[in-house]
């Protein structure tokens, strides 16, 4: 460690090399193998076979695999606009100090503990059209056939992702609302703003960097979404809800397609990266302003 | 400079430990078995309740034998999976348990799996021992690849004798007589016939038994040797417009595709009397024996499918899981140890500890022991259509490979619920891959 010139002294780079080891053990390496696979046909058993680019241009061609990069889009974008407003206003509220709000958020935060499988379990067992709540309330869910028909099939998706993954960005919300500087709100209340005005000029400004974080999470969760819709729908009915992550599953272990769904794979990482770098762009993040300026 | 030298020096090495360790312990998740032997051979069989008698005979085999023999389990949905990955590695085992036909095909095609014929020529237990149409369905090229173990599982029409008394109705024998059921049913207000949609395997088994009836074995024989005209054909077409008639005349009702047989949603329908019918494996009684021992034991009725006026196919023919098998890698270290243990599944203690969990054996001794079985009368039932039966298809969705499996399921669950018609679902099957 070389002391600078105020006497701080910075981390040298053997810091970061357990780090790097693993990273480019587990992520790259992968990575890497996985594109390679995509070029071959591999069933599992005998060696991968080079087919230059018949996986990538089968794909192209496969009205399955375009609808499931809709489908995951859709999904994806259903996620951010249900669990977005939903977490920030639950947040900025369990920001509070009532000792009411604390007990509340503390079981409002439970379905954060549970596994996606239990999760799906869970609701598939509640949403059983003979057995579940839609047996007692026709007058919403008609005869009950959520998984059958596909808008009510994705509509359960987007609810049991919301109600597992709300908590999470609630609680980043909750920690980025208590941050926010208090003088700010005395400041605006001795200009005589009231509450709502407060939220939308001082809180949801203050939140912009933490609405970009979640933002983020929540597009690549999404788009990675793969054990709710394995337990609650498989996929179905027919192709209808076989996003990218489940397609992807299916063509590498249910028709031991290794190589095609290693080009899935990579697409949905060039997919991903894509759309987040939007997100960074549009929400201006890479300029990095401080939510602190002019304090 | 010194400290900071030292401590790169100290990264290095960790970092390099770290990796070689990792790296070690990911080869040695398999303790022990240094190029795939260990003096031992392994018995890789699908984990579920049914291992207690593998392992009894497991038991049994290493009181006499010199080569001891290890049980391995994998957990029921992952099986299939499981198998394909490991089984052109050092870990794979040297006998494991499949559904022959279609599932062992490509192992066969890989060059991984040992004929019988040595075996068999050794000891014609190994194959005059089990009933010959059960037998032949781990044929693969016209060559044996498996020995039965477990039992035979036929698909059968269960139905609920309250429900069917209160609405005046007998088990129907024919086409039209399931096609009146329906409408009595339907205006006592019970959806005539529960189906686990979901699961998309129990929509298949209606495909199969109206094919069956309507065409005979035939059909499907062409189509899986790769005539993809024989799902155009007139006999075809005919078994499409009769499941569709059914199916729009509300037998199944109309939430079907958001029910499943493997959460229980369907078996629940029947017992609790909400349906009349439902068309299932035989593990049908031994699902409703746990679940509902009330309904099991008294109000739990079975028949076969009804046959169908003008149809091609035999009133006795069954569809099904003809059985379970074991098959053997070419490479195992011990060819005579797994010979061994291969006649130890057509044993008396075999025969009757299958029968003793409810499973129904195919060895031709089985007849000897069916009062032992967990219900004798169910057991005599099945055996008797098992031994007499003139075809016993084998479900679809195994003997077609495994690559065909997801579009299969796709087009049956899409025919039946509307969103593909006739000549869409045709399509579906001619595109399936069939070798």
């Amino acid at each position: 460690m070389t002391p600078t010139a105020t006497g701080v002294s910075r981390p040298g780079f053997a810091w970061a090399a357990p780090a790097a080891v693993f990273f480019g053990l587990f992520a790259l390496l992968p990575l890497v193998l996985v594109a390679v696979l995509s070029f071959t046909h591999w069933d599992g058993l005998s060696a991968p076979r080079f087919t230059g680019l018949d996986n990538w241009s089968k794909l192209f061609d496969d009205p399955v695999m375009l609808k499931s990069l809709w489908l995951s889009v859709l999904l994806t974008g259903l996620g951010v606009a249900v669990q977005t407003p939903l977490s920030i206003l639950l947040g900025v509220w369990a920001a509070g100090h009532q000792r009411n709000r604390a007990v509340l958020s503390a079981i409002y935060f439970v379905p954060l503990l549970l596994s996606a499988a239990a999760v799906s379990v869970l609701w598939r067992a509640v949403l059983d059209p003979n057995f579940g709540v839609p047996a007692h309330a026709e007058w919403l869910f008609g005869d009950g056939n959520l998984f059958g028909v596909q808008s009510s099939a994705i509509g359960v998706l987007v609810f049991v992702s919301a109600w597992q993954f709300t908590p999470l960005h609630t609680l980043i919300y909750q920690g980025a609302a208590r941050a926010v500087p208090r003088v700010l709100y005395q400041a605006a209340q001795i200009d005589g703003a009231g509450r709502v005005r407060q939220f939308f000029h001082i809180t949801l400004p203050q939140l912009r960097n933490s609405i970009i974080t979640s933002t983020i999470l929540m597009v690549v969760g999404g788009l990675t979404t793969f054990d709710t819709v394995l337990i609650l729908t498989q996929g179905g009915p027919g192709t209808d809800t076989t996003i990218s992550a489940f397609y992807m599953y299916q063509k590498a272990f249910k028709n031991f397609d290794y190589g095609t769904a290693s080009a899935i794979g990579v697409l949905l990482v060039l997919v991903a990266t894509v759309i987040s770098l939007i997100v960074v762009r549009l929400s201006g993040y890479d300029r990095m302003r401080s939510t602190m300026e002019g304090l | 400079m010194r400290p900071r030298a030292r401590f790169l020096r100290k990264a290095v090495v960790g970092g390099a430990v770290l990796t070689l360790t990792l790296t070690l312990s990911a080869c040695g998740g398999d303790t022990g078995r240094a190029g795939g032997d260990d003096g031992k051979i392994h018995v890789l069989v699908y984990g579920d309740s049914a291992n207690k008698v593998e392992k009894r005979i497991i038991a049994t085999f290493n009181k006499t034998s010199k080569v001891k023999a290890v049980l391995d389990t994998i957990p029921g949905a992952d099986y299939q999976a499981k198998l394909q990955t490991i089984i052109n590695s050092e870990q794979a085992p040297d006998v494991f348990f499949n559904w022959g036909g279609g599932s062992i095909k490509p192992f066969v095609d890989a060059g991984l799996l040992m004929p019988l014929d040595d075996f068999i020529a050794k000891d014609p237990g190994l194959k005059d021992k089990f009933l010959p149409s059960v037998f032949k369905s781990a044929e693969v090229n016209g060559k044996p690849y498996g020995v039965p173990m477990r039992g035979t599982q036929p698909v059968l029409l269960f139905h609920n004798k309250k429900v069917l008394e209160e609405a005046g109705i007998e088990p129907p024998r024919t086409w039209d007589d399931l096609l009146a059921a329906v409408r009595k049913l339907k205006a006592e207000g019970v959806t005539p016939i529960a189906l686990g949609g979901g699961d998309k395997w129990p929509t298949l088994m209606w495909f199969e038994y109206l094919y069956d009836r309507v065409a005979g074995p035939g059909l499907f024989q062409k189509a899986l040797a790769g005539d993809k005209d024989a799902w155009a054909s007139a006999d075809s077409r005919k078994a499409l417009g009769m499941l569709k008639s059914l199916a729009d005349a509300g037998a199944f009702g109309t939430n079907y595709d958001s029910v499943k047989f493997t959460d229980q949603g369907s078996p629940t329908l029947l017992a609790t009397g909400k349906a009349g019918f439902e068309l299932m494996g035989s593990w049908e009684y031994s699902t409703q024996q746990d679940s509902h021992p009330d309904f099991a034991a008294h109000d739990l009725g079975y028949s076969t499918f009804p046959s169908v006026d003008g149809g091609k196919g035999d009133p006795d023919n069954l569809v099904g899981n003809t059985n379970n098998f074991y098959s053997v890698l070419k490479k195992t270290k011990h060819p005579e140890a797994v010979a061994e243990f291969l006649k130890l599944q057509y044993s008396d203690e075999f025969v009757k500890a299958q029968l003793g969990i409810g499973n129904l054996p195919t060895t031709t001794t089985t007849d000897k022991f069916l009062d032992t079985a967990a219900d004798p009368d169910f057991a005599r039932y099945q055996y008797d259509k098992v031994e007499k039966a003139p075809a016993f298809q084998l479900s679809w969705d195994q003997a077609y490979p495994q690559t065909a499996t997801v579009g299969m399921h796709q087009a049956v669950q899409q025919f039946l619920n509307g969103g593909l018609d006739e000549d869409g679902f045709i399509k579906a099957m001619q595109a399936l891959p069939t070798s």
